[in-house]
């Protein structure tokens, strides 16, 4: 394959597949090779769908594909039939080997040989697997094997370059046996190139057990969800109240100000842009203008949690706490028919319900799906939503979102319970493999971060901005109004909202989080704030994860899904409000 | 002694003898380091039918009961 001398031009692309286990770091691989964001994080199965990039070899342009992870290359699943799909289609493999799991790993690479296509074999994760004692030579590695063998540390780059320089050396593998006795070959040459020094249980290994014993688990998941919501709550309402409200005050309010005085405090075009004055003042939070409301929302109210969410969801699963959380809530989530590992999607959803969306994709079961997407819409508010519900029902202390995150988890388990009898279909049993607990490498997890506050970034501003826009037009053309008469009878008779609410429900649909700004103004009690928060998260997801939905499941599945949303929706928003009238809110 | 992985009690270790359960199933074990003749380690056992935890080649690996109840293991003694 090297030297073919030609250069680029017409000639078809080299394609370079990245393939290994589940879990073994090619996907901090892949961005360092081709400099391409992805999201890599501590458990299996972060990439469901091969995603491809590109990158010089040889001084040639070539195509680098990111596979998902497979333990072997009997198609048993699908994440295994997209790899058996992906050979065929390849000219070159890198083989990403976890160093600290060679055992497992071979077997893998062994079926690969077997194709006899071109190979690079990179122990990854070499530095961990020398912290553990183990020593691998791999110079007779790479005999045994007839393939380049070099050792990387992907997550913080070392190795890179020689794996790079090492690809004009692959070749086809020359080791020949019978496939039955191939686990006996494995354990030959485990037994050859590993030796293991000093064995003693690590504190991350007491740790590992202690997170996973069926009574301190959960305890020690208790405290750790906990610290993290108080992370987050205090590192976003600190940057909202110390850095972004200052920002917007100090800086922004003297533009605005001169703005609006230009356009002399009224008529259509200040409406649009900076909106409703109150008391004869601009508030960036109800005026709801384009450069006040619109901007404020996505950039103020909103990032701020939306960073601390992530900066908290990034060293959860860096850590690899996620897989054990999996396992403690396994029996729970049976329950509902889905399985333990499906927390990280809901955890995720936390943060954007589109990532989250996207995430189901490595449950295996239509079954499993459904529920799972019907639930993640009806049931996880994202943080958008959260943030701007915490400016309104915070100003009533912390515990006021009790009833809000009490019902929607109380509807979780009910809608979920009820599903599990009535979706046909069956839930496998959770079989995970457990990584070692590891501290998040800070480089990575902050390029994570950054990746994904640009991603909300570049989705919510024009969103939030056109959200706003088609608020005041839907106002000036009265179809608010209009809606609020129509809807009446559900908004003001069923939830004990103001007619005006029912606006809300209507631009939900675009972004949750302009929705709740529009109830800002109406000076709502404690209790149709509750009700409001609960209702606008359950009634139907944001359009973009509706979207995604649409793609995932289908037509017909979510035409049921979306039925089940609107009925759940409002039958617990009434039922909420007749409960906190009966308890006298 | 022969049981299976469901009954080992927490902290025992033990040797798989024998896979059961479909071809898929015993390939993905397999895979993932419990085959026969190999050292495992119980770790702990879930409340209200969860899953299982066990050690194999130093990797943690959790299991639904269902599962864990078609691989034979060798207690010992």
């Amino acid at each position: 394959m090297a030297g073919s001398g030609k250069s680029g031009g017409g000639e078809r692309q080299m394609r370079v597949l990245l393939m290994g286990n589940p879990n073994v770091g090619k996907s901090a691989v892949f961005s360092r090779l081709t400099g391409a964001h992805v999201i890599a994080s501590n458990y299996p199965g972060t990439t469901v769908s091969f995603t491809e990039g590109h990158m010089r070899c040889d001084g040639r342009a070539c195509r680098v594909i990111d596979v998902p992870g497979t333990y072997s290359l009997q198609p048993d699943s699908r994440a295994e039939e997209v790899a058996v799909e992906m050979l065929d289609k390849g000219d070159v493999i890198i083989n990403v080997v976890d160093a600290t799991n060679l055992e497992r790993n071979l077997n893998l690479t062994l079926q690969l040989l077997k194709r006899r296509l071109p190979m690079v074999v990179a122990l990854n994760m070499w530095d961990e697997a020398l912290e553990h004692g183990v020593r691998i030579d791999t110079d007779a590695l790479s005999e045994r094997l007839g393939v380049p063998v070099v050792t990387t540390c992907a997550i913080s780059g070392v190795g890179m370059k020689d794996l790079q320089r090492s690809l004009a050396d692959a070749r086809a593998g020359s080791l020949e046996f019978d496939d039955a006795d191939r686990w006996t070959l494995v354990g030959e040459i485990v037994e050859q190139v590993q030796r293991i020094e000093h064995q003693h249980p690590t504190v991350g290994q007491e740790l590992s057990h202690a997170t996973v014993h069926p009574v301190l688990g959960p305890l020690i998941a208790v405290v750790v969800l906990a610290v993290s919501f108080d992370v987050v709550r205090l590192v976003g309402e600190g940057l909202i109240g110390h850095v972004m409200d200052p920002l917007f005050e100090r800086l922004w309010r003297p533009v605005v100000v001169w703005i609006s005085g230009l356009l002399g405090a009224e008529g259509i075009l200040h409406t649009l842009l900076i909106g409703e004055l109150v008391e004869g003042r601009i508030e960036f939070g109800e005026s709801f203008g384009l450069l006040t409301t619109g901007f404020y929302i996505p950039l103020a109210a909103v990032l701020p949690y939306v960073f601390a969410f992530y900066f908290v969801l990034g060293i959860l699963e860096d850590s690899g706490y996620l897989p054990r959380l999996g396992v403690l809530v396994d029996n729970v989530m049976h329950r509902l028919g889905l399985h333990g590992l499906t927390v990280v999607p809901m955890l995720m959803g936390l943060g954007c319900n589109v990532p989250g969306a996207l995430a189901l994709r490595v449950l295996e079961t239509r079954k499993e799906r459904f529920i799972a997407a019907t639930l993640l819409s009806v049931c996880v508010p994202c943080m958008a939503q959260l943030a701007m519900l915490a400016g309104l029902i915070g100003r009533h202390g912390v515990l006021a979102f009790a009833p809000v995150l009490g019902s929607l988890f109380v509807l979780w388990v009910v809608l979920g319970t009820t599903m599990k009898r009535f979706v046909k279909g069956l839930t496998p049993e959770i079989l995970l493999d457990i990584p070692p607990y590891r501290f998040p490498y800070w480089g990575a997890l902050a390029k994570k971060l950054l990746m994904r506050m640009r991603g909300f970034l570049r989705e919510a501003v024009p969103y939030v901005l056109l959200g706003v826009l088609v608020v005041n037009l839907l106002y000036v053309l009265g179809i608010i109004h209009w809606a609020g008469v129509v809807l009446s009878p559900v908004v003001e008779h069923w939830l004990g909202l103001p007619a005006e609410a029912a606006g809300a429900l209507l631009i939900g649909f675009m972004r949750k989080d302009v929705a709740v700004g529009m109830l800002a103004p109406l000076n709502l009690s404690l209790r149709q704030l509750i009700v409001a928060g609960v209702v606008l998260t359950a009634y139907f997801p944001c359009v973009a994860t509706f979207v995604v939905l649409l793609r995932e499941l289908g037509v017909r599945d979510m035409v049921k899904a979306a039925a089940i949303m609107v009925v759940a929706a409002f039958a617990t928003g009434g039922l909420l409000n007749l409960i906190l009238v009966g308890v006298g809110l | 002694m022969v049981t299976n992985l469901e009954q080992l009690p927490p902290g025992r270790n033990a040797v798989v003898v024998a896979l059961g359960g479909g071809r898929g199933m015993v390939n993905r074990l397999e895979a993932m380091g419990v085959r026969p003749g190999k050292q495992v380690r119980k770790v702990s056992t879930q409340f209200m039918a969860g899953p299982i935890t066990v050690l194999v080649n130093g990797r943690q690996l959790a299991m639904g009961r269902g599962i864990a109840r078609r691989i034979q293991v060798d207690a010992g003694g």
